[in-house]
């Protein structure tokens, strides 16, 4: 079982691959009991079921066959390598959350090439989901948490904790539905008791109290004031209205329709309340998902492991996840290349057809996303 | 804690367990047949009689829950051991609530069988997420998007605090049954008369166009003839699916007669109100995020499958893996 080697690029990104992984550190936490999966050209991946006993045992693997994925089990097994799946006895998993950008966020179509605006944006979802979910309303702590660029266009986070070690599938799925929003509900926080109305205070925890409080700032906000009121514009009446709410009171708006008009600004503000995650990979406790440090074959960058959830704010992945320093090499455009910066070198627009020289990380970049050839 | 009353209320805890075998517990005949009427109600009815408050009934109510899980240990049928479990857990949901307002440290203790510490929160409680997954019933009352969620813990009722402890419970007395050991003659036949009480299910659920299911719809299909207790998830997706492959009402309830919790009445109603409201099948990826996903036939969705194509597909990528 090894991945077949066809073309010259491929030859020379195995060389490389090969390289990077004798000098890096490879490893992963319980890495003996996760099952791994590396992948070729063709298929991110093309063998899975392995297991390694320790990290040297990995790293020889790696270095001699170089796969341009790896990825390892978000579950931990007694018998990784075992098939099928109910043999492995799955013991427990962290717990995921993919975020990938769709590469719509800068208003066109970034396709390949996810532009600055859009990897800025998926950062900011990363920072969302940890800020605004994990660490206020699961309570994880930030030790808990493991965060790494996803070596492609987006970001992963690793929860490795007690609390959710041995989840099922379902669970993991009320958790990605939660951040998501899926199955949020404007009858099930606001209820009438009699003619009073009542909803969540901004005190509280859970999306409940998330609307409230993004209402409440919203009112300063005079068209939307207005929106719900007309009286809302006296400062005054909008004042009443925020002590009222912030005893879980929303009776006290002078409107008619009041229930049909808030659950209108619940349905539109939902949207930006909610995180935005593929939930499917937070439900799969036997996914497999990118190795933290290894180098994603769709862009010869590192899946770069970060120091700290905190550390993703400075976090720049066209700077800091690409690996490869060496000599300058010639590569021909095989379709058209548009403008890029790869570690602080700006280069392109490319033309069909045209070689360029470029910096190693650039022209490995290209040709991992199978854009260029070795001129 | 030797409290007698307490390890009667709560037979499974590890007091009770404490507590028989430090005075020891002979199988009486007499024993053993009160102990079959239990599990029969149980599975009949859907009930467990509580204990009369007198100490020699309390005694023999210890003996009775350990011959009535050997009972059905002996049955070993997924169907009754289901069926039993939840209807032990009804009867301690009964106790729990009782006891919550007159003996409140019952319920902490009961809570700590399961490693769960409620932490009061006025009129409420606050429980750990993790253990508010693993023991709420998925259903919408308990989605937790609408849920007051902060700093890792739920905010539930009291009610539905002891209905996750109920859960518990169930959840608790499925997964140790059967038990695998020998057993006295006269609790094996009191086992096998058990079976008698499996509902009759047709042997040929359903005829049309079965051999154009695909591996995730026979594979619910198995484990409810095998009494498995599938996902609220999965659960919807079968019936939509054989909605939409035309079977008819009557055969789908058939289906899912297997279910441990079955109930013909609201099998019917939900299989009619999926029909009248026309939902679309979840496709193949929802499906693997429910769980349900079994094989890798790339139809799209389960309706799409078709044996001819699909199936050789399947066939043959396991066979090069192989």
């Amino acid at each position: 079982m090894s991945l077949l080697i066809q073309t010259q690029e491929e030859k020379f990104l195995h060389r490389r691959f090969s390289d990077y992984y004798s000098k890096s550190a490879v490893g992963v936490r319980g890495l003996e009991k996760r099952e791994f999966g590396f992948g070729g050209w063709e298929k991110k991946i093309e063998f899975r079921h392995l297991a390694f006993r320790n990290e040297g045992e990995l790293r020889a693997r790696l270095v001699s066959e170089a796969p341009l994925y790896i990825s390892h089990s978000v579950a931990y097994y007694e018998f990784p390598d075992a098939r099928p799946m109910p043999n492995k006895n799955w013991q427990g998993s962290d717990l995921i959350f993919d975020l990938d950008t769709d590469g719509s966020a800068c208003g066109h179509v970034c396709g390949k090439f996810t532009c600055q605006k859009c990897l800025d944006a998926v950062k900011a979802d990363a920072v969302k989901l940890i800020e605004e979910f994990l660490l206020p309303d699961f309570g994880f702590s930030k030790s808990e948490l493991a965060v790494n660029f996803s070596g492609s266009r987006g970001y992963h986070v690793h929860v490795v904790s007690d609390a959710i070690y041995d989840l099922d599938r379902e669970a993991r799925r009320e958790i990605a539905d939660y951040v998501s929003g899926t199955g949020l509900s404007f009858e099930r926080l606001f209820w009438n008791e009699g003619k009073k109305f009542f909803g969540p205070s901004p005190s509280q925890g859970g999306f409940g109290g998330k609307f409230a409080r993004a209402f409440v700032s919203r009112l300063s906000d005079d068209a939307f004031a207005r929106s719900i009121a007309l009286k809302l514009r006296k400062p005054e009446e909008k004042e009443k209205l925020k002590s009222a709410i912030s005893m879980g009171n929303w009776d006290n708006i002078g409107i008619t329709n009041r229930e049909k008009k808030l659950s209108e600004k619940f349905e539109e503000m939902k949207l930006t309340m909610a995180g935005r995650i593929d939930a499917n990979v937070t439900a799969d406790t036997s996914k497999l998902i990118r190795m933290p440090d290894s180098i994603h074959g769709g862009s010869g960058f590192a899946a770069k492991r970060l120091s700290s959830p905190d550390a993703i704010s400075s976090f720049e992945p066209m700077r800091h996840a690409p690996v490869f320093k060496g000599a300058p090499m010639r590569v021909k455009a095989t379709e058209t290349v548009p403008a890029l910066n790869i570690c602080d070198h700006s280069f392109g627009p490319i033309p069909s057809g045209e070689a360029r020289e470029l910096p190693e990380a650039c022209a490995i970049y290209l040709i991992c996303k199978k854009a260029a050839v070795i001129a | 804690m030797a409290d007698l009353l307490f390890c009667s209320h709560y037979p499974f805890s590890s007091a009770a367990k404490a507590y028989v075998s430090e005075r020891g517990m002979e199988i009486v005949s007499s024993y053993v047949e009160k102990a079959e009427e239990r599990v029969r109600e149980a599975i009949v009815s859907g009930k467990v009689r509580k204990v009369p408050a007198l100490s020699e009934a309390q005694e023999e109510e210890l003996a009775l829950y350990a011959i009535a899980r050997m009972i059905v240990s002996c049955a070993n049928n997924r169907y009754l051991i289901n069926r039993y479990a939840v209807s032990e857990a009804k009867k301690t949901s009964d106790y729990l609530s009782s006891d919550a307002s007159a003996r409140p440290d019952y319920v902490d203790a009961v809570a700590a069988e399961f490693g769960i510490r409620f932490e009061k929160d006025g009129a409420h409680f606050l429980v750990p997420l993790g253990k508010y997954l693993t023991y709420t019933p998925r259903s919408t009352d308990y989605k937790l998007a609408n849920r007051e969620v902060s700093a890792g813990k739920v905010k539930v009722s009291s009610h539905e605090r002891i209905r996750m402890l109920e859960e518990a419970v169930k959840k608790k007395i499925e997964r140790e049954l059967p038990i695998r050991a020998a057993f006295p003659a006269e609790v094996k036949a009191a086992g096998a008369r058990m079976l008698a009480l499996l509902p009759k299910l047709e042997a040929t659920v359903v005829k049309v166009g079965q051999e154009n299911y695909p591996p995730c719809v026979r594979r619910m299909i198995e484990e409810l003839s095998l009494n498995v207790n599938l996902p609220h998830t999965a659960r919807v997706a079968l019936a939509i699916y054989l909605v939409r492959a035309g079977v008819p009402t009557g055969k789908i309830v058939d289906i899912f007669r297997g279910a441990p919790d079955f109930s013909e009445k609201t099998t019917h109603y939900q299989v009619e109100y999926l029909r009248t409201k026309g939902y679309s099948m979840p496709s193949c990826a929802t499906m693997d995020s429910y769980g349900a996903c079994v094989a890798e036939c790339r139809c799209g969705t389960p309706l799409n499958y078709r044996a001819n194509v699909h199936g050789r597909a399947l066939k043959k990528e396991e066979g090069a893996k192989a």
